[in-house]
């Protein structure tokens, strides 16, 4: 077996168990129980914390996309969602198509 | 979607649902993954198992990006490296069990593999519109088709890699983030997730001073819980 099979079945097991751990736990709780909310808040704030990273400083070929680039996709797709109903998909090629368009407006 | 009452209907909402903003997201997200397996020397098969069994983004770029490098500093690091990045899950798994409105826990075993930002998030906003004995064919319908779209587009991202360029790329890797940000955008409405958001974002820094590994759980776990305090203080979540 090579490194990488082992890496993959070692951390596919490890997130099995923590998807079940997590219904384990939450099995006997109800849904306004503190303990939901709280782990709500953390999922969220992961997510968030995840977003931030990924637009302010990103890994990969991302990084290479000027910094303003990536603000400016990301301000259009929030406001067109937040203005059309919270309709997702066309906030989201709204703000792709923001992001390539001011990307090939800044010189490199 | 509140009038959907069948197991089949809901079911067939959720795999539409999937196939919208989060299919695209998914795919464009995956689509990438599937090239960098291809660039690590690593084979299709593995990107698929990869896509299935592990089914977290964060974790999965972990592993290509240490099979990459031969493993030069062990599999123990890449393993918790990638286990460190995943461990949402748990928090997720918490938050999303109770609002199945299921009492039997052997009844959500299918849905555990689907346990992952985007089904889960999908499942947040869409749960209170779907009656809540039809949500877990919801989340079964929905989290089987962002599992076949996301293998497809690994599939396809492995064979296309060559074709990719860095440009390409960017805008692949950039739908991933911009999805989630509207998916969070959506809720901002509400005080709780809003308090959320806000404080996972300012928590985000420590990922500054904080080994790569560590630094997105710890600003999840600090902003959250801040944001769960914050709550309990205004006395409202």
């Amino acid at each position: 077996m090579e490194a990488a099979d082992i890496a993959l079945a070692l951390t596919a097991l490890a997130c099995l168990l923590l998807r079940s751990a997590g219904v384990w736990l939450a099995g006997g709780l109800g849904a306004d129980h503190p303990v939901i909310a709280w782990a709500t808040a953390i999922a969220q704030a992961t997510l968030a914390a995840f977003v931030m990273l990924a637009i302010i400083a990103p890994t990969g070929a991302l990084a290479d996309v000027p910094l303003a680039a990536r603000l400016f996709g990301l301000g259009v797709g929030v406001a067109v969602c937040l203005a059309f109903g919270r309709n997702l998909l066309p906030a989201l090629l709204a703000g792709l198509i923001a992001m390539l368009v001011l990307r090939s407006l800044i010189p490199s | 979607m509140g009038s959907v009452t069948s197991s089949r209907s809901a079911a067939l909402f959720g795999a539409r649902d999937a196939v919208g903003a989060a299919g695209v997201a998914m795919a464009a997200t995956f689509l990438a993954f599937g090239a960098a397996v291809r660039e690590a020397g690593l084979p299709p098969g593995w990107a698929l198992v990869a896509c299935w069994a592990i089914y977290g983004m964060p974790g999965q770029l972990v592993l290509v990006q240490a099979a990459s490098t031969g493993f030069v500093s062990g599999i123990a690091p890449a393993v918790m490296g990638a286990i460190a990045v995943n461990a949402r899950f748990l928090p997720m798994a918490i938050a999303i069990t109770p609002l199945f409105g299921v009492t039997e826990r052997k009844r959500l075993i299918p849905a555990i593999p689907f346990i992952a930002v985007t089904p889960w998030a999908a499942a947040m906003r869409a749960f209170p519109e779907i009656a809540s004995s039809v949500r877990l064919s919801w989340f079964l319908g929905f989290g089987l088709t962002s599992w076949v779209v996301a293998g497809l587009a690994a599939l396809a991202g492995f064979y296309v890699a060559g074709m990719l360029d860095d440009h390409a790329r960017a805008a692949l890797l950039f739908v991933n983030p911009l999805y989630y940000a509207l998916l969070l955008a959506a809720d901002v409405n509400k005080p709780a997730p809003r308090r959320a958001i806000l404080c996972g974002a300012a928590a985000a820094g420590l990922t500054f001073i904080l080994p790569s590994s560590m630094g997105l759980l710890a600003a999840g776990i600090i902003g959250g819980t801040i944001a769960f305090l914050w709550g309990r203080k205004r006395g409202s979540r």
